[in-house]
């Protein structure tokens, strides 16, 4: 009996031991693995940004740090100790290299505990002399060492930082399930082109294996996949004429978007003020970011994509194509402009107070002249201006490819009763033809608008990513060429004779709308002055559009600013005494 | 030098060499456990092993060479003593992990084993011994007293792995067997009970209170109440209670049929089964990781061939006193090992009980290879006629 107990435990020990170590072996290997395996980040270099003619707007630079490898320092006993001597060591270590110390203890101790084996930057980016310190003290110092990371950098500092963006340095969230893994931080776009195109530019991170012991210090490191850079992105914006529009604007709150209108390629997008895109690298300072929050000239907002402005005349363009494709519209038939328009009990005064007489399509479009567009308002109806400013992506987002665009605002009778604002009168269809009242765009909108009238009649999507977008087609608007070339020729009319005078560049015909909207502004009357063009006239290689906020007009402020751009982009002939030749192929583009 | 080999010859080979293989494996993997510990004395503590393992075989021959009848003759004082020493482990004992164990550099209480199994065989075994009720009360108070103050220091293994041997002694002795089924039937009974009011309390719905009363009425400490429900649900809290037997059964898993290799296995390396029991409650681990599947059934061997051979000494042994104390050593051998192994890979709850001649543990491994040398003796003396006794 005894015997059959012992033999049969035996026999039970056998077939467990038999159960645990040969039949489920493989489940306690990888439970073991999981357990004591730790797999790390290791990012790979983020791609570079380039403008269209190769200069470099984001670039990596490496970045030196004084990191801590707290294993080495590890202290016996409980965690604190170890917490409390690497605390200690970088106070003695600031004072050897006479730099304030950028961690706190809070961060020590979350490092020691959470992410032992990786490198604690106790400094990071610091500068030669720092290192040239750190290099006599070396010796006292076991486990520090210089650790070297990519860091982001923008060469051209503030140029086009609102289409570039920034970046921002975080941990990565670990996968669902995996909680002891750690990662390094890792720079994720925050702003611009560097977080819509983020995939892209990150690349792919390697990873290493890291076995760590049951307190987790690091045991062994394992091979693993090795990092793959980014991809580089090539932008369409074109470095000169990005240059110029930002010195044009420098001083001002404003902003200018340029197109190519054959195919929508955004040659310059800038927002002023701007910001230094340097400040957030490594990580920007609380001070320096509450005062960019602060700023009440909004220097971190993209006005090119999200201000919303009333248009002003730059829409009257909109108003006579739509009146012009009405059957049994006359262009030639003139409107007396006596210097204000009557509608019922409202007046509304044209800019001209003493009035410009009778007034047809195209002396009305050079002079802009608001008496005739409420008069043509009132005779195409709202709703046929506003198709066509539906048709030419008002009220709409455009589709570039940046973050946070806005999509403005584009008012007919349902929005307005449901607004609150009560019926649609015939008073708002004259403010809507003469680009007033509710109507709100984007600069980019008012740009894309100019390019269909540049192009022939076809709204393309504008982009900014050379390579991974096509060209691209919105719609085809179907407009009679007669009734195009009549708006064109206004429009040529305005630089030539009319309010867009300033806007002329010798040897190049040029074609623009000045506007003047006014707004109120905490009971006072400020406005916002416009001037969209396009050039050269015949055969239009650009389209421009700007808005600054506060200015005298648009003829007087802006469009000195879009002949600067235009200048930049399509250059200017020599001066030739006495002779100004229409030229109408597109110069070689030209330097600054 | 002729009569010294002779003596030689008289020995059971089989049991020898199994309990030397034993001692070997264990110096073996006490140095691979302890390799990794910091503290110089701590790594060094497989030569400690070695040292016991010399001084208990020396103690083994001379056991093994003496009659253990007239040995057997003065148990008494030898009970008495150990009572007396577990008398005074909670007054002026060594405190470690909140329990009194240690007195003077040895544990009383694994003495108390050896004095137990001595003085049941001597009650029973001498002539004319009663083995009515009345005897199994006197039973009851021999194991009782050193058990009692076992459990009080407190230490539940090694008072409850006196049950088993006990028992199989009284059953092999034939003591009252009415009321010893009864009493098996009562204690398995009381056994379930205390599974079913923690598993109750784990898993039906009740108010805090009760859960705490019913858990009370277990009359079971704390961390005895949390390894119990550690073997119940064995992966409720595996970064807390129910760590240690989680890293062993992965050790033992992963070792797989042929182990990792001698000095690689990983979980004691890396930590992950803690220092402090990889040497000696949780040996097993170790030598399953590195040796694999291979090296437990070699250990098992060896234990049956110490095991087997035991009984077969009790059969063949003349007398009542030798045959019992032979079978309450097998016992008690076979309890550490069954509930060592069975706890290593969390079939049993985890109890403090160390694994025959592989855990480091000194008192223990003396008092059992004193034992052992004594079961030879049985072996050698055990066929002569009582007559001469």
């Amino acid at each position: 009996m005894l015997a059959l107990a012992v033999a049969a435990g035996e026999a039970f020990l056998a077939s467990s031991l038999r159960r645990v170590q040969v039949a489920e072996s493989a489940a306690f290997a990888r439970d073991q693995l999981r357990q004591s395996v730790r797999r790390v980040q290791m990012p790979g270099p983020r791609g570079r940004i380039f403008d269209r003619n190769g200069l470099c707007l984001a670039d990596n630079r490496p970045s030196y740090c004084i990191a801590y490898y707290v294993e080495e320092l590890r202290q016996r006993g409980p965690w604190i100790r170890t917490i409390d001597a690497v605390d200690a060591d970088i106070d003695r270590l600031a004072g050897v290299l006479g730099v304030p110390r950028q961690l706190s203890r809070a961060s020590v101790s979350n490092h020691v505990l959470f992410s032992l084996p990786m490198p604690l930057l106790a400094w990071r980016d610091v500068g030669q002399e720092t290192l040239a310190r750190w290099a006599e003290a070396q010796e006292s110092f076991p486990g520090v060492d210089v650790y070297v990371q990519p860091e982001r950098a923008y060469p051209q500092g503030t140029l086009a930082a609102h289409v570039v963006g920034y970046v921002r340095r975080d941990r990565p969230l670990p996968l669902p399930g995996e909680r002891f893994h750690f990662y390094l931080p890792e720079m994720f776009g925050t702003n611009g082109v560097e977080r819509q195109y983020n995939a892209l530019l990150t690349g792919h991170s390697g990873g290493q294996l890291i076995r760590v012991d049951a307190r987790g210090y690091k045991h062994a490191v394992w091979e693993g996949d090795p990092a793959v850079a980014g991809r580089d992105l090539y932008l369409t914006l074109d470095a000169n004429v990005q240059r110029a529009l930002e010195r044009a604007l420098k001083g001002w709150r404003g902003a200018g978007v340029v197109l190519d209108p054959r195919n929508g390629e955004v040659l310059a997008l800038a927002s002023s003020p701007a910001y230094d895109p340097n400040d957030f690298v490594p990580s920007i300072s609380a001070g320096q970011w509450r005062r960019l929050l602060s700023d009440e000239a909004l220097p971190l907002v993209n006005r090119a994509i999200q201000g919303r402005y009333a248009p002003g005349s730059t829409f009257k363009p909109v108003t006579a194509i739509a009146a012009l494709l009405r059957p049994g519209f006359d262009p030639e038939e003139t409107y007396p402009c006596e210097g204000v328009f009557v509608l019922g009990t409202m007046r509304l005064r044209c800019w001209n107070t003493y009035g410009h007489g009778p007034v047809a399509l195209r002396k009305g479009i050079e002079q802009s002249c608001n008496s005739y567009f409420c008069h043509l308002g009132q005779t195409v109806g709202y709703e046929a201006i506003c198709e066509q400013a539906r048709l030419l992506g008002l009220g709409q987002k455009t589709g570039l490819d940046l973050p946070s665009e806005n999509a403005g605002l584009l008012p007919d009778a349902a929005q307005k009763e449901r607004s609150g604002g009560g019926r649609w009168r015939p008073g708002d269809t004259c403010h809507l033809a003469i680009g007033q009242g509710q109507l709100l765009t984007t600069p980019l909108q008012m740009a894309a608008l100019t390019a269909a009238f540049a192009n022939g009649g076809t709204l393309v999507r504008p982009f900014l990513a050379r390579y991974e977008r096509q060209p691209e087609k919105v719609r085809e608007l179907g407009w009679p060429t007669q009734a195009l070339a009549r708006v064109r020729e206004g429009m040529r009319d305005v630089a030539a004779l009319g309010t867009g005078r300033r806007v002329q560049v010798r040897g190049v015909e040029v074609a623009a709308k000045t506007g003047t909207a006014e707004y109120d502004s905490g009971g006072v009357r400020r406005k916002n002055t416009w001037v969209t063009a396009f050039a050269p006239f015949a055969q239009p290689s650009v389209a421009v559009a700007i808005v600054v906020e506060n200015g005298e007009s648009g003829g007087l402020t802006v469009a000195p600013m879009v002949r600067e751009v235009l200048v930049a982009a399509l250059g200017e002939a020599p001066p030739v005494p006495g002779e100004a030749s229409p030229v109408t192929e597109p110069l070689p583009l030209g330097g600054d | 030098m002729k009569a010294w080999l002779l003596r030689f010859r008289q020995l059971n080979p089989v049991l020898l060499a199994s309990m030397v293989g034993l001692c070997v494996l264990g110096v073996l993997f006490v140095y691979s456990a302890c390799s990794v510990r910091e503290d110089p004395e701590l790594r060094l503590l497989y030569m400690r092993h070695a040292e016991v393992a010399v001084a208990g075989l020396v103690a083994y021959l001379l056991c093994a060479w003496c009659n253990y009848r007239s040995l057997l003759k003065g148990i008494w004082p030898f009970y008495a003593a150990t009572v007396g020493l577990l008398v005074l482990v909670p007054f002026i004992g060594e405190e470690t992990m909140g329990a009194r164990r240690w007195l003077f550099g040895i544990q009383p209480s694994e003495l108390a084993k050896l004095a137990v199994i001595l003085a049941l065989a001597w009650l029973y075994g001498r002539r004319g011994a009663r083995r009515g009720p009345a005897a199994f009360f006197l039973t009851l108070v021999i194991v009782g007293v050193p058990g009692l103050l076992i459990l009080l220091q407190p230490d539940l293994g090694t008072a409850m792995v006196l049950v088993p041997t006990t028992l199989a002694m009284l059953y092999a002795a034939n003591v009252a067997p009415r009321l010893y089924w009864t009493s098996v039937a009562a204690g398995v009974a009381v056994a379930a009970a205390v599974l079913g009011a923690v598993y109750a309390a784990e898993r039906v719905e009740m108010p805090q209170e009760r859960r705490e009363t019913l858990l009370r009425a277990t009359g079971l400490r704390r961390h005895q109440l949390n390894r119990l429900q550690v073997f119940l649900f064995p992966d409720k809290d595996l970064h807390g209670r129910g760590y240690n037997r989680r890293q062993s059964e992965i050790a033992v898993g992963s070792g797989g049929t042929w182990g990792k290799g001698y000095l690689k296995g990983e979980q004691y390396l890396l930590g992950y089964l803690p220092p402090s029991v990889s040497s000696n409650d949780f040996i097993f681990a170790v030598l399953a990781e590195e040796a694999g599947f291979a090296g437990s059934l070699t250990v098992l061997l060896l234990f049956l061939g110490l095991l087997w051979p035991g009984l077969w000494v009790a059969y063949r042994c003349q007398d009542d006193m030798g045959r019992l104390f032979c079978v309450g050593v097998v016992a008690l051998i076979f309890s550490h090992m069954f509930i060592n192994i069975a706890m290593t890979i969390g079939i049993m709850p985890i109890t403090g009980l160390p694994l025959p001649f592989i855990s480091y543990g000194r008192t223990f491994m003396l008092t059992l290879m004193v034992a052992l040398g004594l079961v030879q003796s049985v072996s050698i003396h055990g066929r002569e006629a009582e007559t001469r006794f």
